[in-house]
């Protein structure tokens, strides 16, 4: 699209150009349907061990935030809050009770997905590709929406 | 500005556009109205002068206020016109006059019933916005929105039904339908209006229309109910029952209880119908605080800041899933992950969203949910209840963060892979939630250059000089924030690597509309169902018995019958049950 543009431009022109060509380049997404932004932004998501590392980095980062409790004064209007950890605790606990009573709610609660007879499809106002079976539809055209 | 202008009720020029809209065929021209009216309404708004009845009415011995503007209200319909603006964006890429039109409609009629001068009007825009939203629900095209959408139209009109009670109740016994707050749930009508108020606002066992129709509704629709109907409701609360005690465990209880839904539930968008009604919780627990019909100050801020901080990351949230919907089909979380490598923007949009709602600090939740903590932080010093609910509140704080802060980008970016490769959203949704992130930062940062960042929102609040005086950012409160969210993050990672993290699995969950739509249901059929049997076999023994009296009575007194084989007897038999008959029949009418 951007090899139509003549060439002879002077230098702003060619600037602008060039600036555009590498916008395009940044938003448009690959055959693979890769964004190239995804590498920028959280291609530290794709290391091997980047559930070690995470996990290591909070645990860090969590005990630090526990011991900084010694140094700041607390002036918390309700008493027990002021002991030593109280939130980190109570953050910890609470998350910890919500997560595994997902457990037994989920054994209760869950049911088939046509439990009450009209499971349904998505809305009618999803992209129109989607609908479109053809190979390749779902890729390479320009957006035009908008 | 002229005066015939600063005088219309911002909703009602939304209303008109709207109404407008949907006979316009031209998709630019509709486009155009529906991103100038709401920018339009702002300016109208902000030039409007407080505290005065700008247009009034007699109706029938009842004086009619429909556009009056004070400190508590103000907040409220402003935050309604950035998300109307901010829906229309959001839905550029569509031609659906009905939907364009009705969005319009919906949020206009929201905005006027926030400026409402007194109890009829906002019944009556109460009533414009139940029946304009249920479009938005049906333009998801499917046999389940459709059935969705009758039970939201019910229940709404209930809701509706019972303020029109309420009101009634009220101009009976006090002659006046202002705006003035209750004292106590024994009023006339207190009661009745509490509880239509508390529809709207999906009170614990009340909230399952929410849950039900929102995560049906159309991508676009989605987003736009996320923001209307049950802030309004927050709003009619804080004006009506400000400090009602019972708000306080009503509220407390609905920031809990979703929480444990939110975590099983496979739909994303419902888990965030869930979040939303945790987040009410917050803003009707603050609401409760204080002495009744007054309340405090410093929750009132609280629960006012809450709902316009709110209705702007949840959109935000419906907005990224909406997104993902759009390009993949499905907001299932069993289905989707590893969606960052195609939708990497919208990805980071639903993180801030996520960090909103968090309530980490710099991020907007943290500037509005503290002033409602410490307020309650506040009344626990003098009273030991009050610790319990500051617990209830602090437990819910995590909870939000499992579902809304991490469940939902981690399902949908991130996580397992479910191998979809699409296109990155388009680019006016990108530009709505790029816009609706910015706001979310821009609200919940300190204020660098004074009258900015949160001190902007802390001015529009309805106790300026008490929100003046709150400090947010200070390190003792922000540490012990960070202690929360981050020990709570933690055990997300903990609990994933130690593989006991629930596996999100399809199917549906089951809350109080089982009880409607399968026990009531089948109450229903079978009330039928035995009717259906009952009746004709009831219809056929009545039949069969009457018809034998009558060959009994034939065989015995017909001419041909026992009484007649002898002529004289029969006839005279005849003659005496006449008579007898006839005496009866005049001793019962001279008696």
């Amino acid at each position: 699209m951007t090899d139509e543009t003549p060439t002879g431009r002077d230098t702003s022109g060619r600037f602008v150009k060039r600036a555009a060509t590498a916008v395009s380049a940044m938003s448009r997404t690959s055959d693979e349907g890769i964004h190239p932004m995804s590498k920028v932004l959280f291609g530290w998501t794709e290391r091997k061990n980047i559930g070690a590392i995470l996990f290591w980095v909070f645990a860090v980062l969590s005990v630090l935030l526990v011991l900084a409790d010694l140094a700041v004064d607390r002036h918390e209007k309700i008493g027990f809050a002021n002991s030593v950890g109280f939130y980190g605790l109570w953050g910890f606990l609470s998350f910890a009770f919500v997560v595994l009573m997902g457990w037994p709610l989920g054994r209760l609660l869950r049911r088939d997905e046509d439990y009450y007879g009209d499971a349904g499809g998505p809305p009618a106002d999803v992209d129109p590709d989607l609908v479109d079976t053809r190979p390749g539809a779902a890729s390479g055209k320009p957006e035009g929406d908008a | 500005m002229p005066a015939f202008l600063t005088d219309l009720n911002p909703g009602w020029l939304l209303i008109l556009a709207g109404l407008a809209a949907i006979f316009i065929k031209i998709r630019s021209v509709r486009q155009v109205i529906t991103i100038i009216t709401p920018v339009v309404a702002i300016l109208l708004l902000a030039t409007t002068q407080h505290g005065v009845d700008h247009l009034t009415y007699n109706a029938l011995g009842i004086e009619l206020s429909f556009y009056r503007v004070d400190s508590l209200n103000f907040i409220f319909g402003l935050a309604f016109l950035i998300a109307s603006l901010l829906n229309a964006i959001y839905a550029l890429h569509t031609d659906n006059r009905l939907q364009d039109g009705m969005a319009l409609a919906y949020a206009g009629a929201a905005v006027s019933a926030t400026f409402a001068g007194d109890l009829m009007t906002l019944f009556i825009f109460w009533e414009i916005t139940a029946i304009s939203s249920v479009f938005l629900i049906l333009q998801a095209g499917t046999r389940a929105a459709y059935f969705a959408s009758m039970r939201y139209l019910a229940v709404q009109i209930l809701s509706g039904v019972l303020l029109l009670d309420g009101i009634a109740y009220v101009w009976h016994y006090n002659g006046s339908l202002s705006l003035e707050a209750f004292t106590s749930l024994d009023q006339p009508g207190a009661l009745i209006i509490f509880i239509a108020f508390g529809i709207k606002a999906a009170f614990p066992f009340l909230h399952n229309w929410l849950q039900d129709s929102y995560p049906k509704s159309s991508v676009v629709g989605a987003v736009i109910l996320s923001a209307f109907t049950t802030k309004l409701a927050v709003y009619a609360f804080a004006r009506f029952f400000p400090g009602f005690n019972e708000l306080i465990w009503i509220g407390a209880v609905m920031t809990i209880f979703p929480v444990f839904f939110a975590v099983i539930e496979n739909d994303l968008r419902r888990v965030l119908a869930y979040s939303l009604n945790n987040q009410v919780g917050f803003m009707i627990c603050a609401i409760g605080v204080g002495v009744a019909g007054v309340g405090n100050p410093l929750a009132l801020n609280g629960a006012a800041a809450h709902a316009f901080v709110h209705i702007i990351y949840k959109a935000l949230l419906f907005m990224s899933i909406g997104a993902v919907l759009y390009r993949t089909g499905t907001a299932k979380a069993s289905e989707l992950g590893g969606l960052y490598r195609s939708m990497p923007w919208t990805a980071v949009f639903c993180i801030i969203g996520g960090l909103s709602i968090s309530a980490f600090p710099f991020f907007s939740g943290f500037i509005a949910k503290s002033l409602t903590m410490s307020a309650v932080a506040a009344e626990g010093a003098a009273n030991p209840a009050m610790i319990v609910v500051w617990l209830m509140l602090l437990f819910a704080s995590a909870g939000v963060l499992e579902h809304s802060g991490i469940k939902i980008p981690y399902f949908a970016f991130f996580g397992h892979d479910s191998g979809k490769r699409v296109k990155e959203a388009p680019f006016n949704m990108l530009l709505a939630m790029g816009m609706a992130a910015f706001l979310c930062i821009a609200v919940g940062l300190p204020a660098l250059v004074p009258g900015l960042g949160y001190q902007w929102l802390y001015g529009l609040l309805p106790y300026p000089i008490e929100a003046a005086a709150y400090q947010p950012f200070t390190l003792d409160h922000i540490l012990t924030q960070m202690q929360l969210l981050i020990l709570a993050v933690f055990a997300f990672i903990l609990l994933k690597r130690l593989m006991l993290y629930p596996a999100e699995k399809p199917g549906v969950i089951l809350d109080t509309d089982w009880l409607y739509r399968k026990v009531g249901y089948g109450a229903f059929r079978w009330v039928d169902t035995v009717w259906s049997k009952i009746g004709p076999a009831t219809a056929a023994i009545a039949t069969r018995l009457a018809s034998r009296a009558y060959d009994n009575m034939v065989a015995t007194f017909s001419p041909r019958g026992m009484l007649s084989r002898n002529v004289f007897s029969g006839g005279m038999t005849l003659w005496t049950a006449v008579i007898l008959g006839l005496v009866l029949l005049v001793s019962y009418l001279t008696s």
